[in-house]
């Protein structure tokens, strides 16, 4: 056992650890939480403003001089800093603009001018906001129509559609002023806790004794009691700073809602319909949020739901930030860090010669697999690619609609069974068929010709095993096309061979099971010298004495067979059993080449459905989901394989 | 070896510097070859030696296979071209997808416009608003051999008489020989039917009664039996090229594999009797220069586009290149007016529709495959089409629902 002395030097240091990242941890993610907050409200006040004006621009009938009168009396209204401008695409004119840039010969109206960059960059807005209106119109909102821009000087700059009659013609483009700032939480108390909490462990600590297990306790105790006290007091103010910014934008939507009125009086516009504040608080898709109504006014309800869930997400944060804490109390604690650095240090010339295979390992095989299991969580397809996939994420949606959909065949309106090939089940028992036969017919048949080759005295014996070894040898791609060449219902050798015995031709690839006979064909072909030459050499290495002492004692052929040859054969068959049942129930090559599916995707395996669903359907969310699963049947069967051969090894 | 070091490290920190000042030069990237390549290079370094030109041109070929995925990788992340060429099919993926296409609608007017053919410009253009510009289109027409087949048919009712005449299935003879198991072929059939695969908007149109109409006579034509059965390219090359089909449907990349000596004409698609004389309407690719978003040099990119696409530049790219430009004016010039293929191209091309360029097209593919595969084995075209519909509808709904 350690000494106290050393015992308390290194709980201390674990707790510091934990210190540092439980509760600088918490402090970090309550920092950025406000932040987070700050941010929302002034992009929910601007884009109040923003649609607010929207509204104004269209009941001012969205061009000519009532319009840019309608502006400047906008303009009067607000606080210095504050500009707009109202863009029509058709003819890329500048309708109306309170911008400072936009004086002289730059004043409004005017066409936008070819040679200006900035010119261009709110044109292609007005383009980019129309048509993300129309696609979103057409089925799902994916594409924001309200755009955002952060100007230098903490100005913001909003942009949304101009609409007339449902089609979008422009755009309304405000730039704000900076919100007044304020000052973030000060990191003074948690230092003070943090502090305070070493200290007293410093002090407490000799009172243990040699005891470990009470120097965690107690400096576990005093961490979270420290977290606990600190996170309640963040998440209290964060509350508190919500409700406010809930109460700062409902007082904002209905100063701007007041204005707008007062400048429709003013100028003699509509008034008609009334305003509807609660339109005005919206997200990027132009949705309101819901948590103002017409007048502006809080709906209570929405309002509590909405602290509600940002306490949530603080008490999720204060949780992880103790659990890493723990985490890393527990570490030094129980010393584990301290000997794996240790390790590091005694063993450095080993670490440093497996470095680099462990870096490739991790570049080349982890983080491509890892990606692909992410990607399967998500909605990611050719829409959104360049999206981040945290805001594409679906849960296990994808795997849902894969393994839950059991309508593999339904009645057609004459009875009939009408099979949905596309199905996942039928796919997969498709793949297992495939794979059985496949595997069956190359064991056997390779196993059958190394026997014969393995013949004493046997005339030729290279030249066989050349001739036999070929088809393995050749590029299995170019194979596969001349297989496919061989099936033409009109060219091919195939039919040409049935209709001299006068047999009609065949439209191989018509009906499932011909077209499967082609690929199977194919790959018996390429898969039996694999096992021949396996086989072969297994059955060399087997001793002449063998047979000669079960001939003396009688046994038939048959009887070597089973006795001798078939286990002998084992050590090396099962690897290449099971070697072969992965490489087939994954041959792309061959299906796709072969048969490509058809008919209707009947001869489809696993692995060339999941390529259909990314390079052709481009889901690839959908297809690494797909791909998951192919790889977790393989997982499953190669641990099943395994244990079968080792519990028949044990015997 | 630390010296070596040093040197390395040195090498390095130059390069940036190196390439920074090479840096007012645009990058285009292409996937031209052989002739094509060279007169494109060649209309590359007269843009260069212009004593006009600002910004000098690189030009750079990137193999066609991997092209549009290195294009859809690299360009959004800014490592990509100023400038680069394809077709439109990918185009509204990228757009889509987003800082892949710089919208140029904002630098073109309608002069410019008027330079094309104008549907090479609906092409190109996807909500509204204009991508890229056109460099050149792709069509399929009629070849024929000349020495089997004196007047190529006008009407389709000629053409399965004239067919079946020069069909002879115990000879391995045929009439016409088309990948008519390729639905970018087929839609000729089923435009000139006045079918189409969408619309309005992206709705798919897959089950409509005109497409219905295109496909009951593709099996009519099936039935004659003028067309071998399971028509791949190979196949159709070599009976071709051995005198053993006299007709063809196939674009300009299928004049590269006729065998030297033979005798062939170009013509336009025929007239579909059955829908009252209607032209057949191909579905034409359209080859936009698109600029890429990330570009710092948009306005020489731009400058460049419009050189690459103008009349003066189309003149080499067609009497050199082989190419059939989308500007007007380069086929009032009589040396690109006498060239028969180019006239043949361009006269196929006023009836050609655009390839859709929304990215719902590439959910059209593999069902409308399936269902001209069941068509042509003779199911009823349309239920085949119906279960399409389905399929497109389905697919289209799962990628629009997004999250």
């Amino acid at each position: 056992m350690s000494d106290a002395p050393a015992l308390r030097r290194r709980f201390t240091a674990g707790l510091a650890l934990a210190v540092a990242a439980g509760l600088g941890g918490s402090w970090a993610a309550m920092r950025g939480e406000w932040v987070n907050q700050r941010d929302d409200l002034a992009l929910r006040r601007g884009a109040v403003t923003a649609m607010a004006l929207d509204q104004l621009v269209g009941r001012a009938g969205g061009t000519g001089e009532p319009l840019r009168a309608a502006l400047a009396a906008w303009q009067a209204e607000q606080p210095a800093g504050t500009e707009a401008r109202v863009v029509r695409l058709s003819g890329a004119r500048l309708e109306a603009s309170t911008a400072k840039v936009d004086v002289g010969d730059q004043a409004a109206p005017r066409r936008l001018a070819r040679s200006s960059p900035e010119d261009k960059v709110l044109y292609d807005r007005g383009q980019r906001l129309r048509g993300a209106v129309e696609g979103n119109r057409e089925g799902g909102a994916v594409k924001p129509e309200v755009e955002v821009e952060r100007l230098a000087g903490g100005r913001m700059r909003l942009a949304g559609p101009l609409e007339e009659d449902g089609a979008v013609v422009g755009l309304v483009q405000v730039d704000l002023a900076p919100a007044p700032a304020r000052r973030p939480p000060a990191p003074w108390p948690m230092l003070a806790v943090a502090g305070g909490l070493l200290v007293l462990f410093w002090f407490l600590a000799p009172r243990l004794g040699g005891r470990a297990w009470a120097h965690g306790l107690l400096a576990g105790a005093l961490f979270l009691g420290g977290l606990l006290a600190l996170g309640a007091h963040d998440i209290r103010r964060l509350e508190r700073d919500h409700r406010e910014a809930q109460r700062e934008l409902s007082d904002h939507a209905r100063e701007v809602r007041a204005g707008t009125a007062k400048l429709l009086a003013a100028r003699g516009l509509a008034a008609a319909p009334a305003l509807d504040a609660g339109r005005w608080d919206v997200d990027r898709m132009r949705r309101p949020r819901g948590l103002l109504d017409e007048r502006g006014e809080l709906d209570l309800a929405r309002a509590e739901a909405e602290v509600r869930k940002a306490r949530g997400d603080a008490v999720g944060a204060v949780v992880a930030a103790a659990l890493l804490g723990l985490l890393g109390l527990a570490l030094v604690g129980s010393g584990l860090l301290w000997r794996f650095g240790r390790a590091l240090v005694v063993h450095r010339q080993a670490y440093r010669y497996i470095a680099p295979a462990m870096l490739g390992t991790l570049v080349l095989v982890f983080f491509p697999f890892i990606y692909g299991i992410a990607l399967s969580f998500t909605s990611s397809n050719i829409y959104n690619t360049s999206a981040p996939l945290p805001e594409l994420w679906v849960g296990l949606r994808n795997y849902w609609t894969i393994l839950s959909d059991f309508g593999i065949a339904r009645r057609g309106a004459d009875g009939a069974l009408i099979w949905n090939y596309l199905n996942f089940y039928w796919t997969f028992l498709f793949t297992v068929i495939w794979t059985v036969t496949n595997v069956t017919f190359g064991v056997t048949f390779g196993l059958l010709l190394a026997l014969v080759l393995n013949t004493r005295g046997l005339a030729f014996r290279p030249v066989y095993r050349v001739l036999l070894i070929l088809p393995w040898a050749m590029p299995n791609y170019i194979t596969a096309l001349i297989w496919k060449g061989m099936f033409h219902r009109q060219f091919g050798v195939v039919n040409q061979v049935l209709a001299m015995v006068g047999i009609e031709p065949i439209s191989w690839f018509d009906t499932p099971f011909t077209s499967f006979l082609t690929a199977f064909a194919t790959n018996a072909w390429l898969s039996f010298p694999f096992m021949m030459v396996v086989s072969l050499g297994a059955l060399q290495s087997i001793p002449a004495d063998l047979y000669e002492a079960a001939r003396v004692d009688g046994a038939t052929r048959w009887q070597q067979f089973t006795a001798i040859t078939l286990p002998s054969l084992k050590p090396a068959l099962v690897p290449a059993v099971i070697l072969s049942v992965v490489w087939t129930f994954n041959m792309f090559n061959i299906i796709f080449l072969v048969t490509g599916g058809e008919p209707n995707g009947a001869t489809e395996i696993l692995i060339t459905q999941a390529y259909k669903f990314a390079f052709q359907k481009y889901q690839y969310g959908y297809a690494a989901a797909y791909a998951t699963i192919i790889f977790g049947i393989l997982l499953v069967y190669g641990n099943v394989q395994n244990r079968v051969t080792r519990a028949t090894e044990g015997v | 070896m630390r010296k070596l070091t040093l040197l390395v490290l040195t090498a390095a920190l130059a390069l940036p510097g190196l390439a920074a000042a090479q840096g007012a030069r645009l990058v285009v990237w292409h996937a031209y070859r052989g002739g094509e390549k060279l007169a494109f290079e060649k209309v590359i370094a007269s843009y260069n030696a212009r004593p006009t030109t600002k910004v000098k041109v690189d030009p750079l070929a990137v193999p066609f296979d991997a092209f549009a995925d290195k294009v859809s990788a690299a360009v959004p992340r800014g490592k990509g071209p100023d400038v680069f060429i394809y077709a439109q099919d990918r185009m509204g993926g990228w757009i889509e997808a987003g800082h892949t296409v710089e919208p140029i609608d904002f630098f073109v007017d309608d002069a410019l416009k008027k330079r094309y053919i104008p549907t090479t410009i609906e092409a190109l253009t996807y909500r509204g608003s204009l991508w890229g510009l056109p460099l050149d289109f792709k069509v399929i027409t009629l070849i024929y051999n000349k020495k089997l087949l004196a007047n190529p048919p006008r009407t389709t009712a000629e053409l399965v008489k004239v067919g079946q005449g020069l069909t002879n299935k115990a000879a391995g003879k045929f009439g016409l020989a088309w990948a008519y198991n390729d639905f970018y072929y087929v839609a000729s059939l089923l435009n000139g039917n006045g079918g189409a695969v969408f619309g309005p908007g992206t709705r798919p149109t897959l089950n409509a009664p005109a497409n219905v109409k295109g496909m009951q006579q593709l099996q009519a034509w099936n039935r004659a039996g003028f067309m071998p059965a399971e028509p791949s390219v190979a196949l159709i090359t070599s009976l071709f090229n051995e005198g053993k089909a006299a007709m063809v449907f196939s674009g300009p990349w299928f004049l590269g594999e006729i065998a030297p000596g033979l005798d062939y004409g170009l013509a336009p698609l025929p007239a579909i009797s059955e829908a009252g004389g209607q032209p057949m309407r191909p579905w034409m690719t359209v080859e936009g220069v698109f600029i890429a978003a990330p570009s710092k040099q948009k306005e020489a990119a731009f400058e460049f586009v419009k050189y690459l696409t103008g009349v003066e530049s189309a003149r080499v790219l067609a009497l050199e290149g082989r190419f059939t430009p989308a500007v007007k004016a380069v086929y009032d010039d009589p040396a690109v007016a006498r060239d028969a293929q180019i006239s043949a191209f361009k006269k196929q091309v006023e009836v050609a529709v655009p390839m859709p360029n929304v990215p719902e097209m590439t959910m059209v593919w593999s069902p409308a495959t399936t269902a001209l595969n069941k068509i042509n084995s003779g199911a009823s075209p349309r239920d085949a089409l119906d279960v399409a519909q389905r399929a497109v509808e389905k697919d289209v709904a799962g990628l629009r629902k997004g999250k």
